[in-house]
């Protein structure tokens, strides 16, 4: 037992830390938002090696796992970074798996961005989290996982929406190649959503704990009444059950990592936890601390509308997080029995 | 970064589970739920003779030598298997004062009775009008030759009807406020002018009003300076909010996850198969798992030196009552039957927990004292409490 990061986690987190805080500034978030990337941190962030975290060496990756890769996704969210994290590493995790050499190359470099498509329904029926800037897709269809390149003339701009994504949906007739079916394949496609589940959470857990600190730093000059708002516990209070929610999160992220990288039974239920629950925690943290800005949090000048936006449009990119506690159900009590009602 | 079980552990656990086989009979849980005691002398004996009252002391000092994650597994473990551990756990707190700041004398004097489960001590801290607001204190104590004599009344003192001591917080300096002018003596429950009075609550447990009326307190069972009191007290009042209150919504997550298996519900259809039970049950089984992962950072980072703040005290208590009203909705009619009824399911442990819950939020620090810790020490926010 050890909850502490080694010294090397404590170091990556340390260099995504600066490199974010650096190269994601509130100016830069806000320009992204109509293109869903923005491309000089995308170039900062493969120039840093980040593309090889979580795979194997023996695939050009630079080792570590997904404990590592969650340190990175953290201090993306802490500070918006406008580029695409969780699908796409979960995309090249998947790679890695399948020993895809090949198409993992342009993928560890940034040459080629690479995404998940997270539901099994058709290609064509999705609004896809990376659709305006990836160059191609890992695709399952309940039978096949495919490779799917980006169509020829598919425009880059993604649809307008509430979180700065780059969302946008594919031509159906995308050209696309099989990587593995039946069992393999179900079985690396829950391994690779899993994987965006915790990096998803930890993304979430990241913009959490920066929200929360933007909004009380405003309690403490903001005055009303001729005192500090802060002082006042109903504003004070929300907080202090937040933190404690961060801090839980937090440990999800960190005990969902450690048990998938081990192989443990749980991972999966730990995986299910962790989004859900950075997902809630998130969300209040930034509703609250927008709430505590009166009527500046609501104007587009103020830096916390930015989090209570991809609050919830980071989480529900992935699932509803109550249904996602339904999943939870089925890995923790097993499934359903059917025919009750 | 290991989330591993550390193999001790899982020996503590074994013994633990060997004492409770032994030791802990139907009769001895009935019995502690039909009086409330939160203590059983005859098993307290037994724990103290393995080192098991005060089980983080070392072993030469009449403890077991565990360390925090031990000691919190081996209570966990003795409590959830039915030993009344109220007792025994609230004597530690002011067993470690005594530890701390007390004379060798009476070091010498109360220790080893603690240790080895013999010796109970009661906490006399709330009185009517204080509740969260400790310092408020009214009790008085007046210096008279080589003894104290004191007066007032306390409330919520629980256990004080079974124990041998309480540990008395008083005011003795006239005029004095606050935290200043106090002073801490354990008083021999058996002295003159004592008069205990039996509170009931919903949870079955049994608390007491207790009255001093001109008590005669020696001198020798002051606990630190005279007047110093708040020092002595903080280091007790610490170690509680420190004790991670456990694993209560795990407890309760399992089970309702055990009636939920074995109940139908209104359609006769078992309830587990029902998604709006499952979602609910999903929920409480996540925040169970935050429950124990905070639990587990306090003692991890009490090895560490580090605090976190009362999180941990907040979270755990907060989603227990969370669960304790969901798993009541979720049970419905049947699960509002006590443990006393012969049809009862899961023995009668949704009721059990209903009733119980709400107090957590309470006596180891309301959620409101522990919320303006929280965002005071975290946050740097600034107090909203007037200074005194």
């Amino acid at each position: 037992m050890d909850l502490r990061l080694s010294d090397e986690q404590r170091a990556v987190r340390e260099t995504f830390a600066a490199l974010f805080r650096k190269e994601s500034t509130p100016q830069r978030v806000r320009i992204a938002e109509s293109t869903g990337i923005d491309k000089a941190l995308w170039q900062s962030y493969s120039q840093v090696e980040a593309l090889g975290i979580g795979i194997p060496s023996d695939y050009g990756g630079a080792d570590g796992g997904l404990l590592e890769l969650a340190l990175v996704a953290e201090e993306a969210g802490r500070r918006l970074a406008p580029i695409p994290i969780a699908e796409t590493a979960a995309a090249a995790r998947l790679l890695g798996r399948l020993g895809e050499k090949e198409l993992l190359a342009p993928v560890l470099s940034g040459t080629n961005i690479v995404s998940l498509a997270t539901r099994s329904t058709p290609l064509g029926d999705q609004l896809l989290v990376d659709g305006a800037i990836a160059d191609a897709l890992l695709a399952f269809d309940g039978k096949c996982l495919r490779y799917v390149t980006r169509p020829d003339g598919q425009p880059n701009i993604p649809r307008r929406n509430l979180g700065g994504l780059a969302l946008a949906r594919w031509d159906v007739h995308a050209k696309s190649h099989l990587l593995t079916d039946g069992q393999q394949a179900r079985a690396q496609f829950a391994a690779a959503l899993d994987d965006v589940r915790v990096l998803r959470a930890a993304a979430l857990v990241g913009l959490a704990e920066e929200a929360v600190y933007i909004g009380s730093e405003y309690t403490k000059v903001r005055n009303a009444f001729g005192q500090p708002i802060g002082m006042y516990q109903a504003v004070a209070h929300p907080f202090a059950d937040i933190l404690s929610a961060l801090d839980g999160a937090k440990l999800l992220v960190h005990k969902a990592c450690w048990a998938l990288d081990a192989e443990q039974d749980d991972g999966p239920a730990l995986a299910t936890m962790a989004f859900v629950f950075a997902a809630e925690t998130a969300y209040q943290a930034s509703q609250h601390s927008l709430h505590v800005h009166g009527g500046y949090g609501f104007t587009e000048e103020y830096d916390i509308q930015l989090y209570y936006r991809r609050a919830k449009a980071w989480a529900v990119a992935f699932a509803d997080p109550r249904r996602e506690l339904l999943v939870l159900a089925d890995r923790r009590f097993g499934p359903a029995l059917t025919g009750g009602h | 970064m290991d989330f591993t079980e550390p193999a001790n552990w899982r020996s503590i656990r074994a013994q633990a589970e060997e004492f409770i086989a032994e030791h802990v009979t139907r009769r001895v849980i009935e019995n502690e739920r039909r009086t409330g005691d939160g203590v059983d002398r005859v098993l307290t004996r037994k724990l103290g003779a393995r080192g098991w009252v005060a089980p983080t002391w070392p072993v030469e000092d009449g403890g077991a030598g565990l360390d925090q994650f031990e000691a919190a597994v081996l209570l966990d473990t003795l409590r959830n298997g039915g030993v009344p551990t109220i007792g025994p756990g609230t004597t530690m707190l002011p067993a470690n004062a005594i530890k701390a700041t007390g004379s060798d004398e009476l070091k010498g004097r109360i220790l080893p009775g603690v240790t080895a489960g013999e010796t109970l001590i009661c906490l006399g801290y709330t009185e009517p009008a204080g509740g969260s607001d400790v310092f408020a204190c009214a009790t008085r104590s007046e210096r008279d030759g080589d003894d104290w004599i004191v007066n007032g009344q306390k409330i919520f003192t629980t256990f004080a009807h079974v124990a041998d001591y309480c540990f008395l917080l008083t005011r003795s300096q006239p005029g004095s406020a606050g935290t200043r002018g106090l002073t801490m003596l354990l008083v021999p429950l058996d002295s003159p002018g004592i008069e205990i009075r039996a509170v009931r609550t919903m949870g079955h447990e049994r608390t007491n009003v207790v009255f001093y009326n001109d008590v005669r307190v020696a001198d020798a069972n002051r606990i630190g300076e005279a007047h110093q009191g708040f020092s002595v007290m903080r280091a007790a009042l610490e170690a509680e909010q420190n004790v991670a209150p456990g694993s209560r919504t795990t407890r309760i997550a399992a089970h309702a996850l055990e009636f939920a298996r074995t109940q139908p519900g209104p359609d006769g259809a078992p309830l587990i198969s029902d998604p709006l039970v499952r979602e609910r049950l999903a929920r409480m089984v996540m925040e169970a798992e935050v429950a124990d992962l905070l639990g587990l950072r306090v003692a991890f980072l009490d090895t560490e030196g580090e605090k976190p703040g009362p999180v941990s005290a907040l979270f755990g208590p907060e989603s227990y009552v969370r669960a304790s009203a969901a798993a009541m909705d979720i049970a419905g009619m049947s699960g509002l039957l006590d443990w006393t009824d012969p049809e009862v399911p899961v023995d009668g442990s949704m009721d059990a927990h209903y009733r119980s819950a709400v107090a957590t939020t309470i006596y180891g620090g309301s959620s409101e004292v522990l919320r303006s810790l929280i965002v005071e020490n975290r946050l740097g926010l600034p107090r909203s409490r007037p200074r005194r």
